[in-house]
């Protein structure tokens, strides 16, 4: 192709095509990693989301941070560092939590009609948010992922407590005490109910008693920092342009 | 640049850059076509999915499988045996603009990849969830699955490998080889498919309904990931975009 020659007839033409095409990117964009996103999180940490009786002290506070920090933080590593935008952390959240509201509503409601009070999503936005402000201020990935990781793990807990607070009031039933999450997942039998429910607070942990929960937060957030940083290297990784030859495949 | 009467005539009569019909036909058409299967997942799921010995199940549900499974084949074989058939031999001596042309067409095809994805990955994989939370599987070819599985992801699959052969034979900036991560971003996904084998030899052994965090769906996590190579390919697009847009827009 000749050098002189020009793809756009205008400048204006040329605007409209370079917007045209940040839509068309950000669309692919944002709907490809939902999808990745949302199969690793339902099959890594699903459980604990799907149900108020699995949304526990222990291992929802443990697990939900660790797992979700990955693409995050890969995301992060091309749309900070390669274009400069500061929203690669909320813009994963939001597709994530996106796709888990439709499908709460639509199919775990909607079709085999689980309550939504039963089965809504985590929240995970205010740890992305901390985590994009910090990658926004320091343009550090390494600060990221102690300052960052460490508030994503420790803030999921608050974070969630407005929503769950109600659900885990203590109630008796039948001359038993549970919360009402527990009577909630007590009534819409799953079918591997009861062997389902065996990881929620199982161990010892509880001899902390009020403790629980910000032992475990504590423990999330030092492993959401190794996985920030492991998944900051895969982002880069799968951010890069290289081709290899097509002999001999 | 100034437009001249010949850029004028010539604007009028050449196709658009992009095809503003073809990427609204192609969202509106899994977005329809997704909520009809959905519409009947919701009625013949109840009434005619919950036993797979039953005669209708074989009549709402094998018998869909069956046809799906031949569709697919059949418009894998047409749609990329079409790309590849009328591919463009002298690719690197196109003009800018038919290049930014193709460029645009290839964007609807990844958008559309997108889009299949988010159905394929998100909407029908957790939805296999609640299904599996409710009904006690008696066979690998739940209503779920024989849309999941065998429908979604086909569909995705479909539209992936179109998009990397419309990218190879169309656009020189795929011309020096194979791109690493437009590979890793198309056989990625296309693996969950083998993967499904795995996963039905897994449920024949344990009892697992269904815990969804059991390390025998570890497989689908590991080729999830590889959605993000969409990654890589967003930046060798935006590379050959901005060599051809830079210095109209500087």
């Amino acid at each position: 192709m000749s050098a002189s020659q020009s793809a756009v007839r205008s400048r204006a033409e040329a605007v409209q095509v370079s917007r045209t095409l940040d839509w068309m990117i950000l669309f692919t964009l944002f709907t490809a990693v939902l999808g990745g996103y949302h199969i690793h999180y339902m099959l890594t940490g699903g459980d604990w989301d799907f149900w108020t009786d699995w949304k526990d002290r222990r291992l929802w506070v443990t697990v939900a941070p660790i797992v979700s920090i990955t693409f995050p933080a890969a995301v992060q590593a091309m749309l900070w560092y390669r274009y400069r935008l500061p929203f690669g952390a909320v813009c994963c959240v939001i597709a994530l939590m996106l796709g888990e509201w439709i499908n709460r509503y639509l199919n775990f409601w909607g079709w085999t009609y689980f309550p939504v009070n039963f089965c809504f999503p985590s929240n995970l936005v205010p740890g992305a948010i901390v985590l994009d402000v910090v990658l926004m201020l320091s343009s550090s990935f390494v600060l990221t992922a102690v300052i960052g990781g460490m508030a994503y793990g420790l803030l999921f807990y608050p974070g969630n407590w407005p929503i769950i607070a109600p659900l885990h009031v203590p109630v008796e039933y039948n001359g038993m005490m549970f919360t009402l999450a527990d009577l909630q997942g007590y009534h819409y039998v799953r079918t591997g109910t009861p062997e389902y429910i065996r990881m929620v607070e199982k161990g010892t942990l509880r001899t902390f008693g009020k403790d629980v929960a910000p032992v475990s937060a504590f423990f999330s957030a030092f492993v959401s920092i190794i996985i920030y940083f492991l998944w900051h290297y895969f982002g880069r990784w799968f951010n890069k342009t290289d081709f290899v030859s097509g002999e001999g495949i | 640049m100034a437009a001249t009467t010949d850029s004028v005539k010539a604007d009028a009569s050449e196709a658009p850059l992009l095809n503003k019909t073809n990427l609204i036909a192609g969202f509106m058409l899994y977005l329809v076509f997704y909520s009809f299967i959905r519409w009947y997942e919701g009625v013949y799921g109840w009434s005619a999915g919950l036993d797979s010995f039953a005669p209708e199940f074989e009549t709402y549900w094998m018998n869909m499988l069956y046809i799906e499974l031949v569709l697919e084949v059949v418009i894998a074989s047409t749609l990329w045996g079409y790309i590849w058939k009328t591919r463009d031999r002298n690719v690197m001596s196109i003009t800018p603009r038919e290049e930014l042309r193709r460029h645009f067409t290839h964007w609807t095809w990844l958008v559309m990849y997108g889009w299949a994805i988010y159905w394929g990955a998100s909407y029908f994989t957790e939805q296999d969830g609640t299904w599996h939370q409710t009904i006690v599987r008696d066979t690998d070819f739940t209503p779920s699955h024989i849309i999941e599985f065998y429908l979604s992801y086909p569909i995705y699959i479909i539209t992936g490998v179109s998009a990397f052969l419309y990218a190879k034979t169309r656009l020189p900036a795929y011309q020096e080889g194979l791109s690493l991560m437009y590979m890793v971003s198309v056989i990625g996904p296309f693996m969950i498919l083998p993967n499904v084998g795995l996963n039905e030899w897994g449920h024949t052994f344990w009892f697992m309904e269904e815990l969804f965090v059991a390390p025998l769906h570890y497989g689908f996590v590991f080729f999830g990931w590889a959605a993000l190579a969409i990654m890589g390919v967003v930046n060798i697009e935006v590379e050959a975009l901005t060599k051809l847009l830079k210095k109209d827009l500087a």
